[in-house]
């Protein structure tokens, strides 16, 4: 077996393939200022340049509002269907005949047999009723800082192409992605962008982009600069702290010309980690749907529920005033938020410091910060396992935090090695 | 071993335990074991993730593990003689099936299958297994070198605890047509449908006709009489009463003709255009599903 083959294998075997839509409910978070107080997430202001929904033009006939995928000329619904949680390819047909057209996969999911569930679908129909979209994830990227190793082998995009093909049962996709990108060198990699451009000209993709679900701005600019891709595959919802960075980069490449396609817009589906309190799905969607320069976006669903959910959607994206409050007041329920009240100070019998806990608790799941976690953690008298010896808590928070298991969880990461700490 | 990996792994895995009943399963007391010394080999921990960061690891395919009730995944990394490299990850789902069902759905179509665990699976220098609520991937990386994933295989198999046979349902399928190691489950939606819970399909080719037979099992026969109402609303049947067990077919909007059956806890039938003879086939597949 030779380096490169290896490694291309590896990465292809244990990683899946790149980004995609995976929203977990600690994903994003609310907006906390530099003192760490919580506030209220504020929906970003709907960009007032153009009508949030531009009505169909005299040529198309009644249908869903569509928008044009930039550069590409594609006229898309608004609302279009992530498929990699999909196995059943009765939910495809059922997207595609309930007016959705473009469906999102990548190579990796699930090693390859989603785009095999969408070959049994998409060769029976007519070509040009869908927009068929894929991602390529190299082997060679190393995903801790974000760039390829030097032995990267573009070559490895038109292998990896050529096999979703077959999976595909097609003969060109319409859009193909390099896969989860979120750093500038490596969305401006010579090699690849090369590659990506003789995938195009050699007619087995119409167009070419990137995926990014982090450093998204920096990845829609250089995407941009590249003057290559035509399309960019991003996150972009309300919970995103810096959703406005993200908003203001989506409208300058929307205006250079590239399609935007948004993803993970449902932000975790829970609001907190206890998945108790769903999150308003529609109003979610519908809230980046608001932002004009956003062109479709690709909710993933495994139920025909959740399709008619997003059917709806994609006829009526107009986000109401209702739906808007609702992406508001749960920010302000018991969540992963320690407001440092102190009432549980001094209430554990065992004497553990929980208002530290709670806040390193804090640190670590709500900010998605587990160095500051673990620094505050180690600060800390900590016995080895504790809440090991007491069957029941009897510290009340002030929130209804469940404080045991909150100390339980938080207290393993003292033994993480730093280096993995990302 | 490293200590340091030991005392990772060992405090990582056994400090949050399985939430629902897989008897088997032991992380706490089976978590030292976990990455086991391979002779020859030198283990170096890597990082660990949970159902709020997977997507950090493995991202849009993080979805789909998290549908089969994925808890953790550790991560290891071997190096070995003449620079070989073992990644080895090991996923914890909430219980046997769940990981049995991640492992269905990744597992390629045709390939061999390898007797490690429940079952497994393997290419030029990368294999997978499940045992227990464990699914297990490991990739050989490094100059050419002998296949040395089955000798890990086989220590990680004997280091995990838990069951290594597959879902008893999947006894109750019949023989006839059926294609072999094709079988896909879900913990909810099944077919589609968010009434339709822990569901097995098995799909079948029979005198060149497709269909998939497939098996729901309820809480019990109110739980089971429950989704038959709901899934007569969803065909817009006419509402009558649904006794313990029954049979009928129902016009499913979204997956076509639907032959159903149900008896107690159990709900099954044919999907997907079922042929005269698939009627036989689920008349079979109740009898057996009845015993179990």
């Amino acid at each position: 077996m030779s380096d490169s083959k290896s490694s291309i294998e590896r990465r292809e075997f244990l990683k899946l393939g790149g980004a995609g839509i995976a929203a977990s409910a600690l994903s994003a978070c609310a907006t906390v200022t530099a003192d760490q107080k919580v506030q209220p997430v504020a929906a970003a202001p709907a960009p007032q340049t153009e009508p949030a929904v531009p009505a169909p033009t005299h040529s198309e006939p009644a249908g869903p509002p569509m928008r044009t995928l930039g550069r590409t000329g594609l006229r898309v619904p608004t609302v279009s269907m992530g498929v990699m949680n999909a196995d059943n390819p009765n939910l495809v047909k059922a997207a595609l005949d309930g007016g959705m057209v473009l469906l999102d996969t990548a190579h990796g999911y699930q090693e390859g047999r989603n785009e095999e569930m969408l070959g049994t679908v998409l060769p029976a129909r007519k070509r040009d009723s869908f927009v068929l979209c894929t991602k390529v994830y190299l082997s060679t990227f190393e995903r801790k800082g974000g760039t390829f190793l030097p032995q990267t082998r573009p070559a490895e995009i038109t292998e990896k192409l050529d096999l979703s093909l077959k999976r595909l049962g097609l003969d060109h996709v319409d859009i193909l992605y390099l896969h989860c990108q979120y750093v500038r060198e490596s969305v401006l990699h010579e090699g690849l962008l090369e590659a990506l451009v003789k995938a195009k000209s050699s007619g087995k993709t119409r167009f070419i982009g990137v995926s990014t679900h982090k450093n998204e701005p920096v990845v829609l600019r250089a995407a941009v600069e590249a003057k290559l891709y035509d399309v960019v595959l991003t996150s972009y919802n309300f919970r995103q702290d810096h959703h406005l960075e993200v908003q203001k980069a989506i409208g300058e490449a929307a205006r250079a010309g590239l399609g935007i396609v948004a993803m993970k817009t449902q932000a975790g589906v829970y609001w907190n980690e206890d998945k108790k309190t769903p999150i308003n799905m529609k109003a979610a969607l519908k809230w980046a749907l608001r932002d004009p320069n956003v062109h479709t976006a690709i909710p993933g669903f495994v139920s025909f529920d959740e399709l008619e959910d997003d059917l709806q959607v994609m006829r009526d994206p107009v986000l109401t005033a209702d739906e808007e409050k609702s992406l508001v007041e749960p920010a302000k329920v018991a969540g992963l938020y320690c407001q440092g009240c102190d009432t549980c100070a001094g209430q554990c019998p065992e004497g553990l410091p929980i208002p530290d806990l709670m806040r390193s608790y804090m640190y670590g799941h709500a900010y998605r910060n587990r160095e500051a976690a673990q620094s505050l953690l180690l600060t800390l008298d900590l016995p080895a396992t504790p809440c090991d010896d007491c069957e029941h808590c009897t510290v009340a928070c002030a929130k209804g935090f469940d404080v045991r298991k909150r100390v339980r969880d938080i207290a393993r990461l003292r033994h993480v090695p730093r280096e993995f700490l990302i | 071993m490293q200590p340091v990996l030991i005392l990772c792994v060992a405090l990582l895995l056994g400090a949050t335990p399985p939430k629902a009943a897989d008897s088997h399963s032991q992380p706490a007391k089976a978590a030292a074991k976990t990455f086991p010394e391979v002779p020859g080999f030198r283990a170096t921990p890597g990082p660990s993730y949970g159902p709020d960061n997977l997507f950090e690891y493995i991202d849009g395919g993080a979805d789909a593990f998290l549908q089969f009730d994925f808890e953790e995944l550790q991560t290891a990394a071997y190096l070995g003689p003449d620079k070989v490299e073992v990644t080895v990850d090991i996923y914890r789902h909430r219980d046997a099936d769940r990981a049995y069902g991640m492992y269905a759905l990744e597992r390629p179509a045709g390939s061999a299958p390898i007797a490690v665990g429940v079952e497994g699976y393997a290419g030029t220098d990368h294999l997978a297994f499940v045992k227990g609520a464990f699914y297990v991937k490991m990739v050989q990386a490094g100059p050419k070198a002998d296949f040395v994933l089955t000798r890990f295989a086989g220590r990680l198999a004997h280091a995990l605890p838990g069951r290594t046979s597959p879902p008893a349902v999947l006894a109750a399928f019949p023989d006839g047509g059926r294609l072999p190691r094709a079988e896909k489950l879900a913990p909810r939606n099944f077919l589609g449908h968010a009434f339709l819970r822990d569901g097995v399909a098995v799909p079948y080719k029979v005198d060149g006709a497709s269909f998939r037979l497939f098996a729901v099992r309820g809480k019990d026969a109110a739980d089971v009489r429950n989704m038959v109402e709901r899934y007569r609303a969803v065909a817009k049947a006419p509402a009558s009463e649904v006794k313990t067990a029954g049979s009928e077919r129902l016009k499913d909007p979204y997956n076509g003709e639907v032959l159903l059956r149900w008896d107690g806890p159990w709900l099954w039938g044919a999907v997907d255009q079922p042929p005269s003879l698939g009627q036989q086939l689920v008349d079979d597949l109740g009898k057996r599903l009845l015993r179990l």
